[in-house]
C-alpha cells in the first residue's frame, strides 16, 4: 500500500485520537485503549512498509502521548496519605528496628556519655565546643532572659521560621547524605548527640540555667530528636542498600530502598515542621510555668514512643 | 519493561502493546544550564522577597519560612504538575520522565530532588557529574535513587506534506527501502532547505536522474510521488 493511500484510510483515526487526548472529545474517550491498539499497529505498519521519517515521527509521538495518558493515569486514592502516615509509615520504621537501635545508641549514648563526661570533668566540653559558643548557650538561657530578648511574638515567627529553615533542611540532608555508604547519616546523628549532650551538661551546673534550658527543649525535643533519628535512619538503609544490596542489583536495591524509605523521610519531615512549631511558640513562652511544660514535654514523648511502637499494628 | 540501547544513543522502551517508545537523554550540559536558569530564577525571586519582608522580625519569619518552600518544594511541584518540567528544563526542552516512561509523581519527584544534595558533594555537583558520565542514560545518583530520567522533550512532529500534484514516475531502477526513504525524508524537509542547496543535492542524485540541477529535482519529485501515491 502506498502512503497517500494509508494516510487516506487511517488519517480518520489519528485525527480522533489526538482529539480525546486533547479532551475535546469526551464521549468517545472511554474507547481510547481500543483506539490506542490501533494506533499502535498503524506505527509497526509504517516502520514496516518504510514510510517516510515524517510520517513513523509523527505516529510515534501520537503513540508517546497515548501511552502516558493511559498508563499515567492514576486512580483516586483519597486516603491513601492518611494510611501512608498513620499506618505504613511506623510499620516501617519498626522493620527497622536494628538501625533504629543504631540510631537511638548514636545519639542517646552520646549524649549521655559526654554529659557525663562533663558533668565530672567541666574543661572536657572546650574539647567539643569553642568557649565563645558556650557563653552565648549560658547567655541563651539566662532566666528573664528568653523573654526579653525575643520581644513577643513577632519575633516567635521569626525564630519558627528560622527553625523551620534550619532543621527540616538538616534533616533533609542527613537523609540524602547518607545515600554515601550511610556513615554520614550516622555522623550527623552522633555530631547532634555530642551538641546536646555537652550543652546540656554545661548548661546543668549552673544552677541559674538548669531550669529554664531544660524546661524549654523537653517539649519540642521529642518531635525534633525524632525526626532527626528517622531521617538517620531513612539514610543509612539507602547507603546500607548500596553496600549490601542482597539479592538485587545495587541499582534496583537502593531505588527499592528509597521507595520504602520515602513515608519515614516524609514523616520526618512532619515531625521536624511540628516541632519548630512547639519551640517557637510554647517552649519560648515566659508565661507558661515549668512544671507546666515538663507535664506536657513528658506527655508528647509517651504519645510519640506509643505511636511509633502501637500504630498500624491491628488490621494487618 | 526492557530496554535497549540504540545506535544512536536513544533509550527504546517496549510497551505492553508491542510498539517501543524511543527516548533521546539529556546530557550533563544541557541539564546544567537548566539549573543555571532555575538557579538565577530563585535568586531572583528570593531577593524580591527579602526586599518586601526584611524589615520587620514577622517579615523575617514569613521570609525564612518562604525560603525553604521555594527552596525544597519549587522543583517537585513543578515537576508533578507541570509536565516534569521547572522553568529552565522547559526553556531548554527537556523534562523528567519515570523510567517507564511515564510522568513522575510525589515519590519521584521528591526523592530526587531530594538527592540534590547528595548529588552536590563535595562541591558544585561533582557526584552527580560523575554519575552522569559514568551511567549509560546519563543519571545522576538523584535519578538512579527516584528511578528516574531527564529526556528530550519531543517536537511535535508534522504529519507529512509531500506536494500530490506532481505526476508520478518510475524510478529507472528498484531503489532500497533505505535509498527511498532518504528521497522521502528530502522532499518533506524541502521547505527548511534554501533552494540552491536542493539543486545542488539534485545534481548529486544524477545516476538517478540523469539530469542536473532544477531538472533532476523535477524528476526527482515525480519519482516520490511514484513511491507514496
Amino acid at each position: 500500500m502506498k502512503q497517500k493511500q494509508f494516510e487516506a484510510e487511517h488519517g480518520a483515526l489519528w485525527q480522533d485520537i489526538q482529539l480525546i487526548l486533547q479532551g475535546k472529545a469526551p464521549e468517545s474517550a472511554l474507547q481510547l485503549p481500543a483506539l490506542y491498539r490501533r494506533l499502535c499497529q498503524c506505527l509497526a505498519l509504517s516502520g514496516q512498509r518504510g514510510y517516510s521519517p515524517a510520517l513513523t515521527g509523527y505516529l510515534q509521538a501520537l503513540v508517546f502521548d497515548c501511552h502516558k495518558h493511559l498508563y499515567g493515569a492514576v486512580a483516586e486514592r483519597p486516603l491513601t496519605l492518611r494510611n501512608w502516615l498513620l499506618q505504613e509509615m511506623p510499620r516501617q520504621v519498626r522493620r527497622e528496628w536494628r538501625l533504629l537501635t543504631l540510631a537511638l545508641l548514636a545519639f542517646w549514648g552520646v549524649a549521655l556519655a559526654l554529659g557525663w563526661l562533663v558533668w565530672v570533668k567541666p574543661h572536657w566540653a572546650y574539647a567539643f565546643m569553642s568557649p565563645q559558643q558556650l557563653q552565648d548557650y549560658q547567655a541563651m538561657y539566662q532566666p528573664g532572659k528568653m523573654h526579653i530578648g525575643r520581644g513577643g511574638s513577632e519575633s516567635d515567627v521569626m525564630m519558627f521560621g528560622f527553625y523551620i529553615w534550619n532543621n527540616v533542611s538538616i534533616g533533609f540532608r542527613t537523609f540524602a547524605a547518607g545515600i554515601f555508604g550511610g556513615i554520614p547519616a550516622l555522623f550527623s546523628i552522633t555530631f547532634n548527640g555530642m551538641h546536646l549532650g555537652v550543652v546540656a551538661s554545661w548548661l546543668s551546673m549552673d544552677p541559674a540555667t538548669r531550669e529554664t534550658f531544660s524546661a524549654f527543649v523537653i517539649t519540642h525535643a521529642s518531635f525534633e530528636v525524632t525526626g532527626l533519628l528517622l531521617s538517620g535512619v531513612a539514610g543509612m538503609r539507602l547507603g546500607l542498600s548500596l553496600i549490601a544490596p542482597g539479592r538485587m542489583t545495587r541499582r534496583h536495591a537502593i531505588f527499592a530502598a528509597a521507595r520504602t524509605m520515602f513515608p519515614v523521610i516524609v514523616g520526618a519531615a512532619i515531625l521536624t515542621v511540628l516541632a519548630a512549631f512547639v519551640e517557637a511558640f510554647w517552649s519560648a513562652n515566659a508565661g507558661i510555668s515549668a512544671q507546666v511544660k515538663y507535664a506536657v514535654g513528658a506527655a508528647c514523648w509517651a504519645v510519640l514512643i506509643a505511636f511509633f511502637a502501637l500504630a498500624g499494628r491491628a488490621g494487618r | 519493561m526492557s530496554s535497549s540501547s540504540l545506535v544512536d544513543g536513544r533509550l527504546s522502551l517496549t510497551t505492553p502493546e508491542g510498539v517501543r517508545l524511543l527516548l533521546t537523554p539529556a546530557g550533563p550540559a544541557t541539564r546544567a544550564w537548566a539549573w543555571l536558569i532555575d538557579f538565577l530564577v530563585w535568586l531572583a525571586a528570593v531577593w524580591l522577597l527579602a526586599l518586601i519582608l526584611l524589615g520587620s522580625k514577622l517579615g523575617q519569619g514569613v521570609y525564612l519560612v518562604l525560603l525553604f518552600v521555594t527552596y525544597w518544594g519549587y522543583p517537585i511541584i513543578c515537576e508533578v504538575y507541570f509536565g516534569g518540567s521547572t522553568l529552565g528544563k522547559r526553556i531548554l526542552g527537556i523534562e523528567v520522565l519515570r523510567a517507564d516512561g511515564l510522568p513522575v509523581g510525589w515519590r519521584e519527584s521528591g526523592l530526587r530532588n531530594l538527592l540534590l544534595v547528595a548529588d552536590f558533594l563535595p562541591a558544585m555537583y561533582f557526584a552527580g557529574l560523575l554519575s552522569m558520565l559514568y551511567d549509560s542514560r546519563s543519571r545522576r545518583l538523584g535519578d538512579i535513587v527516584a528511578g528516574t530520567q531527564v529526556v528530550y522533550r519531543e517536537k511535535r512532529a508534522e504529519r507529512s506534506n509531500i506536494d500530490a500534484t506532481v505526476a508520478p514516475l518510475a524510478p529507472p531502477f528498484p531503489l532500497t527501502p533505505e535509498q527511498q526513504r532518504t528521497l522521502l525524508d528530502l522532499f518533506e524537509r524541502e521547505r527548511r532547505l534554501s533552494p540552491d542547496r536542493l539543486e545542488e543535492l539534485g545534481t548529486l542524485a544524477e545516476p538517478l536522474t540523469g539530469h542536473t540541477g532544477a531538472a533532476s529535482l523535477q524528476r526527482l519529485r515525480g519519482i516520490v510521488a511514484g513511491l507514496t501515491q
